[in-house]
């Protein structure tokens, strides 16, 4: 049973509501950085903690905070990226769901150590009962003296803000994100200028996601030192994973990452095996932009060692034979999924969230999702499968943002490690309609139901 | 005439006052959910107009805000909007199926709506609740692990809500 940070008490009951939180501990780490600590001191915590960007960049979150600029006079602002897109993931909504507090403690420190005194949470759309929720938690913490003017008498004055996105993946990237809270299109800003020069209306801005916010709590608490010793190397503390796909139990769980791959799993603590006895085939680790891994690279790196869950063990191997720890979106396909049919619905969905600026997404994304369509539906030739190969060559690292590269990974990934499957659609084109093309060389060794 | 009652009016100046002075623009987006759950599910050019004049920006800038974020209905919908997501997880677990039997339940194609203005079928890509798939949203909630039998259901409780509403 690994250590919990942030779910540890999302169970207890009530602890939505101030009381029972404050009563659990709550809102300590906002006494302690605010009347013992300088704003540096917090962000030199953070460092040392070795906090990574729980978005799916896992950039140090510390690092992010040391660049914002502090020009005279300027207001500067802190944004809270909820606007959780990725397909596969689903974490942040459940933290915001069932312990709305520690987010907002966890954005009221912050605020403090970047100097925000109007602090915004975007959160996507879709999620409208949330706000109501966050707007609860906010007007608690306000009656309680933790925001508004001269928070718990420190002179500190910070207001918390929720805004809801209305529909668009691409509002994720925090320079896109910026835009849509100022009211445009969510269309992302070339960089530089980064956000922390120049972001908000022009201002200074720091975009962290909920759990980044959320795990600054026990950073404070505990001290950096205490949450860098959790974890392996450089996955530091815990992460929200959210499983979904053919597993037994799908859901959130909050792991620390030294748990091998196999174990997340086929443990009943966590997924609980695949249903009704079947096999895994194939999953996607870290969100749907990551790559696709069979099974045999999932549970194993290439050298044969043990795959765990953290960012380095994810990623072993380069994209050759690894993939990434991405927003913790963990999507296990079994031995009844068409990779082909997955790969098609991801194309699609990349297509639909492109936001046109660029043409080699715009019309690359669209262009892929056509041609694995055709493959889908036995109509392709051979030829579509190095097409395929050579559009999303094209698009990766030619957008002004990271959505062309996400939507040409799992493409990539996906003929890198079944280009059988694509070739089997091709030569057995109406056989592939009426079954799937199931395991192959790349099934789990390991698991073999009896 | 599209006028939003003095009670909404506090509420779009409250969220005006959210963003920095000048910036009023910001709260477009805010501003927008607020019309469409107003002004009949839907933005009409009328209503769209109304939305830029209250934060005296032009109407283009109303326009292409609306188009670009698939939340806003820049035609009119049925009173329950069905939006079925299809990506990636939804669809490993069976979304088709669901979209598909709605759509013969109901006779209508997704992006339709029925004769009697009721139900409009949309698909939806990630709604970030794929270990609770198949799902759907309505209004401002998820249904969630949906089956035939769910959908039935949801479909008889839409219904008897509308007709206790007439």
């Amino acid at each position: 049973m690994g250590r919990k940070l942030l779910l540890e008490k999302a169970h207890v009951e009530g602890i939505r509501y101030f009381d029972v939180y404050r009563r659990e501990g709550g809102y300590r780490s906002v006494e302690k950085a605010l009347k013992t600590m300088t704003q540096d001191e917090i962000v030199e915590e953070v460092k040392k903690s070795g906090l990574r960007g729980r978005g799916g960049a896992g950039f140090p979150a510390g690092m992010k905070w040391g660049f914002i600029a502090k020009p005279e006079g300027v207001p500067r602002h802190l944004v809270c990226n909820a606007d959780e897109s990725e397909p596969g993931t689903f974490k942040d909504r459940y933290l915001m769901e069932f312990i709305p507090h520690l987010l907002i403690e966890g954005l009221i420190v912050a605020s403090y150590a970047l100097g925000s005194h109007d602090t915004y949470i975007y959160i996507r759309g879709e999620y409208a009962w949330i706000p109501d929720i966050l707007e609860q938690a906010i007007a608690e913490a306000k009656a309680n003296g933790f925001l508004g003017k001269n928070i718990l008498g420190t002179g500190f004055d910070c207001e918390i803000y929720v805004h809801r996105g209305a529909g668009a993946y691409i509002c994720g990237e925090e320079t896109a994100l910026i835009e849509s809270l100022e009211g445009k299109r969510g269309n992302p800003r070339i960089k530089p200028p980064f956000p922390a020069i120049k972001g908000a209306w022009g201002r200074p801005t720091v975009v962290n996601n909920v759990e980044t916010l959320a795990a600054v709590v026990p950073i404070i608490n505990e001290g950096g030192e205490e949450f860098a010793k959790i974890g392996v190397g450089k996955s530091t503390g815990t992460k929200l994973i959210s499983a979904c796909g053919n597993i037994n139990k799908p859901g959130v769980y909050e792991i620390d990452m030294t748990i091998s791959v196999e174990e997340f799993i086929y443990s009943d603590e966590y997924c609980g095996g695949i249903p009704n006895g079947k096999r895994l085939k194939a999953c996607i680790p870290g969100g749907s932009s990551v790559p696709i891994l069979p099974a045999n690279l999932l549970l194993k790196t290439a050298k044969g060692e043990t795959r765990y869950m953290n960012y380095e063990s994810l990623s072993d191997g380069g994209f050759a034979t690894g993939s990434m720890m991405g927003s913790g979106g963990f999507i296990v396909l079994d031995e009844d999924q068409c990779v082909v049919r997955n790969t098609y619905s991801l194309a699609r969905f990349y297509r639909h969230e492109s936001c046109g600026q660029c043409s080699p997404c715009r019309e690359g994304t669209g262009w892929m999702e056509k041609v694995l369509l055709r493959l889908e539906k036995g109509e392709g030739k051979i030829s579509d499968i190095d097409l395929l190969w050579d559009i999303q060559s094209k698009i990766e690292g030619n957008t002004i943002c990271p959505l062309g590269d996400a939507a040409s990974w799992p493409v990539a990934a996906a003929i890198r490690h079944f280009r059988d499957e694509f070739e089997w659609h091709v030569t057995h084109a109406a056989e592939a309609q009426t079954r799937n093309y199931g395991l192959a060389h790349y099934a789990d060794a390991i698991h073999v139901p009896v | 005439m599209v006028q939003f009652s003095e009670d909404k009016l506090a509420k779009v100046n409250e969220i005006i006052a959210r963003y920095p002075e000048g910036k009023q623009k910001s709260a477009l987006l805010p501003l927008l959910h607020l019309a469409q759950e107003n002004f009949g599910g839907w933005l009409s050019a009328e209503t769209m107009d109304y939305v830029a004049s209250l934060l005296q920006i032009e109407p283009i800038e109303v326009y292409e805000v609306a188009t670009f974020y698939s939340m806003y209905n820049t035609n009119p919908v049925g009173k329950y909007v069905f939006e079925v997501c299809q990506t990636g997880p939804c669809m490993l677990n069976g979304s088709d199926n669901i979209i598909a039997y709605i759509s013969q339940t109901l006779g209508i194609k997704p992006g339709e709506t029925t004769a009697d203005g009721l139900f409009t079928l949309k698909t939806a890509e990630c709604l970030g609740a794929c270990g609770y798939a198949p799902m759907m949203q309505l209004g401002k909630h998820y249904r969630e692990h949906l089956t035939k039998e769910k959908v039935d259901t949801i479909i008889a409780e839409c219904r008897t809500a509308a007709a206790a509403n007439n």
